[in-house]
């Protein structure tokens, strides 16, 4: 049957963008839809080179606007008046939440997606994740294992260039890094301290996917900071940094832009996904487009969105979910502020630059036999060491020449540490279509239902103390150390929905990413995750993406699919 | 970029909210911008617009480097009250007033004329400088002492240090800015005569 293209990939962002390179690369004619507007690398970056006092609001923002358009997207730290243009409208692209829940979605949509907005922080799951579940009986057993996943960590990091230091650690494993950035004074000295109070611990240089080196066509980092209002030196992972101009130089590959898939189209009789269908966010237009297989990438809610939607006769509660458990055990990470504490030693020292990562101090909790402390799984913690500027003066008493010749300085150093706990998949956090509220199109909205639970409060209790003995014995004076999680979504690592798992009754995707009940959809985001580990999470999509896009062209050509 | 055409209903609303002193003059956050852009200083009643800028450049005063005034802060914050960052347009509880009683609908200014007059003798702007520094100093210790966290001049000198770290004279005469630093240097030395870098971003945000 003759097909407007061989693969389409829904969604542009961290995932869609590698779906795309992998497939053009491989030879197959790709469409690829992206719901929001075009940005052009560099030149749509409109406020990268721009001052605080060339903005209208100071880099603060109008609150008015905020409060009217960007009601939960300006709660998160990453949008200022200079990346509002990065992140979604609230007010024209609602969801829902359960009743007496609260979740925080923080949404890019834009061709690039969240790859413009993200924290950049590139890590490996381990075996002590992939067999979490099988352990303790949370959620269902992963199908694959780490050795499934390490050449395709190996295979996109030296693709898009991942700077870190190898530690040898079973908890996090070592990837393809280009040279690390560099701890700054107060660091290592807390490293030191650290590590020789607990030798099992260790505090490290955070793994980004900032360059240290540059690489094809890609600048090294310039230390500014302001990834997120897009970066021209193409110094950060993003798809128009990296994997769309490898997918446009293929000549494989049609972009179209401001197009939302509303549903994947189901052909009974072949028990195959036969193509998309779209709207035309600008002009109101609806079509089709049909393709071999289809590769969702919208991110992990709107992929089980769609998959939601995708309602027909076969499947009546959505595409592939014959399960009845698309949309449920989904996932964030349990996140707070572990410990601040004020530092009195290497006043006579500073830093000059800004550096684009921070420090992480890998899992330590539950690796053994034995269990640690009243919960499961683990926690880690990021963070890093600064010097205070100006800004303290805001919670100091002082007025005049005295007062401004005190901010003209650095502050004392402070440093901080933010715990990253495991978010177990449950059954209960999900997503539905909303029964009654429908978006501006008429579609049901997503409907989230997510509330963090008691093992997340006992890891984030036991991080608190922690993370407040380690600073202590690094010489700090904590300051402040909280144990309750951010509302959900807080983390911005919303995950799961479409778990892969062995059994069909139970999970929905399959060990290449493939839903079980319709073999040439391939669900490559965070949705198809099992369990959430406690690393960020952006690395294993693509790497379970780039896999599942060599599987799916070898299936293709065999005629499997 | 958003225009404020579209929201006059909401920054009439908010107006309201933002005291008496704005509200009464008519203005709109669209005027006070294209003040604020043309560098020119807001259309504050005259006692107003002195009070705020005497209590700018009490608060940070020309001293090699210019001061609060020169740096245009006085503008930055009446923008701030008219569309409410930090929450400075919402009415100040009569609990904050000292006597325990506000007049309807005060925002931060008149809050802030009220107590320094009550500290003055009822004559802030014409009491002698040093005994203007010694209002605002009392003010200040006030403000910050324990259990006060609420008093309204937090939020003031929160925005009057905004604004002058904010601006070009604050951010690159006063303190250093470097857009594009080039490198990162871990460690290095730093002496008493050193400047901070107002283009630390993360120091801004959790120094």
């Amino acid at each position: 049957m003759s097909t407007d293209f061989d693969a389409i990939v829904v969604g542009s962002g961290i995932t869609g963008g590698w779906a795309a390179k992998e497939l053009t690369e491989k030879g197959l004619k790709v469409l690829m839809v992206e719901r929001g507007r075009h940005i052009e690398h560099g030149s749509d970056y409109v406020t990268e080179m721009k001052t605080p006092w060339d903005m209208p609001f100071r880099g603060v923002g109008d609150p008015q606007l905020y409060a009217t358009d960007f009601a939960v997207q300006s709660k998160n730290r990453h949008f200022t008046e200079y990346t509002q243009n990065h992140f979604v409208n609230d007010r024209e692209n609602p969801y829902s939440v359960a009743e007496g829940t609260e979740f925080n979605w923080w949404r890019s949509y834009q061709l690039g997606g969240r790859s413009l907005t993200w924290g950049r922080q590139s890590y490996r799951m381990s075996d002590h994740d992939f067999g979490a579940n099988q352990k303790d009986g949370y959620g269902v057993d992963w199908p694959i294992r780490y050795a499934d996943l390490k050449p395709w960590y190996d295979h996109v990091e030296k693709f898009i260039g991942v700077s870190g230091q190898a530690e040898g650690l079973s908890s996090l494993p070592d990837g393809v890094f280009q040279p690390p950035m560099a701890l700054n004074v107060l660091e290592k000295h807390a490293k030191a301290a650290i590590e020789t109070q607990w030798p099992d611990r260790r505090l490290t240089i955070g793994r980004t996917a900032n360059l240290t080196q540059e690489k094809e066509g890609r600048s090294a980092c310039q230390n500014r900071m302001i990834c997120q209002r897009g970066c021209s030196y193409g110094a950060y992972f993003s798809t128009q940094s990296s994997t769309l101009p490898a997918a446009q130089a293929t000549g494989n590959l049609t972009l179209i832009t401001d197009t939302v898939v509303e549903t994947v189209d189901y052909e009974a009789k072949t028990r195959r996904a036969s193509g998309v269908s779209v709207l035309n966010v600008k002009t109101g237009e609806r079509r089709r487009y049909t393709a071999r297989i289809i590769f969702m990438n919208a991110g992990a809610f709107n992929t089980n969105h769609i998959l939601l939607r995708s309602r027909s006769d076969a499947f009546p509660q959505g595409l592939g979910n014959s399960s009845g458990r698309l949309g449920t055990h989904i996932m964030d990470h349990a996140s707070t502020v572990g410990a601040i504490a004020l530092f009195d030693s290497f006043q006579d020292r500073t830093t000059f630059g800004n550096r684009p990562t921070g420090i992480v101090i890998p899992r330590f909790r539950n690796l053994g036999h034995q269990p640690e402390g009243d919960f499961v799984r683990g926690y880690s913690f990021q963070g890093g060491a600064l010097r205070s500027t100006w800004t303290r003066g805001k919670r100091e008493a002082g007025i005049g020449a005295g007062f401004k010749e005190k901010l003209r300085h650095e502050g004392p150093w402070r440093m901080v540490l933010v715990t990253f706990a495991e978010s177990l998949p449950r059954e209960t956090n999900r997503l539905r279509l909303d029964p009654v509220k429908v978006d501006p199109f008429g579609a049901p909205l997503l409907q989230v239902d997510f509330t963090h639970g008691e093992n997340e409060h006992k890891a984030l209790t036991d991080a608190g103390r922690e993370a407040s003995a380690m600073l202590n014995a690094a010489g700090g004076r904590v300051i402040m150390s909280l144990n309750r999680p951010g509302v959900g979504g807080s983390a911005i690592h919303e995950m799961g929905g479409a778990m892969m798992g062995h059994d069909p009754r139970t999970s929905v995707t399959n060990r290449w990413n493939q839903l079980h009940d319709v073999p040439n959809v391939f669900v490559t985001d965070g949705a198809a995750m099992s369990s959430s580990a406690c690393q960020n999470p952006s690395l294993t999509y693509m790497a379970m993406t780039a896999r599942a896009c060599d599987s799916a062209v070898t299936m293709l050509r065999q005629g499997r699919i | 970029m958003h225009s404020f055409d579209t929201q006059t209903g909401a920054s009439r609303r908010s107006l309201l909210r933002g005291g008496l002193v704005l509200a009464g003059m008519g203005l709109t956050p669209a005027t006070l911008w294209t003040q604020v852009a043309a560098g020119a200083t807001p259309d504050l009643p005259p006692r107003v617009q002195q009070l705020l800028n005497r209590v700018c450049d009490l608060t940070i005063p020309d001293t090699d480097t210019p001061g609060a005034v020169k740096a245009g802060v006085p503008a930055f914050v009446s923008l701030a009250i008219a569309s409410g960052i930090a929450r400075a347009n919402a009415p100040v509880a009569d609990i904050l007033f000292t006597g325990g009683k506000a007049p309807a609908g005060a925002g931060l200014l008149d809050w802030l004329g009220f107590e320094l007059d009550l500290k003055t003798g009822g004559k802030f702007l014409s009491a002698k400088p040093d005994d203007q520094v010694k209002a605002l100093t009392d003010l200040d210790a006030g403000a910050y002492a324990k259990g006060a966290e609420k008093s309204p001049w937090r939020t003031l000198k929160g925005l009057i240090l905004t604004g002058y770290y904010t601006s070009e004279i604050g951010g690159s005469q006063e303190l250093r800015f470097e857009l594009v630093p080039g490198r990162f240097d871990p460690d290095i030395p730093v002496g008493p005569q050193d400047r901070a870098w107002s283009s630390d971003w993360t120091a801004v945000e959790f120094g």
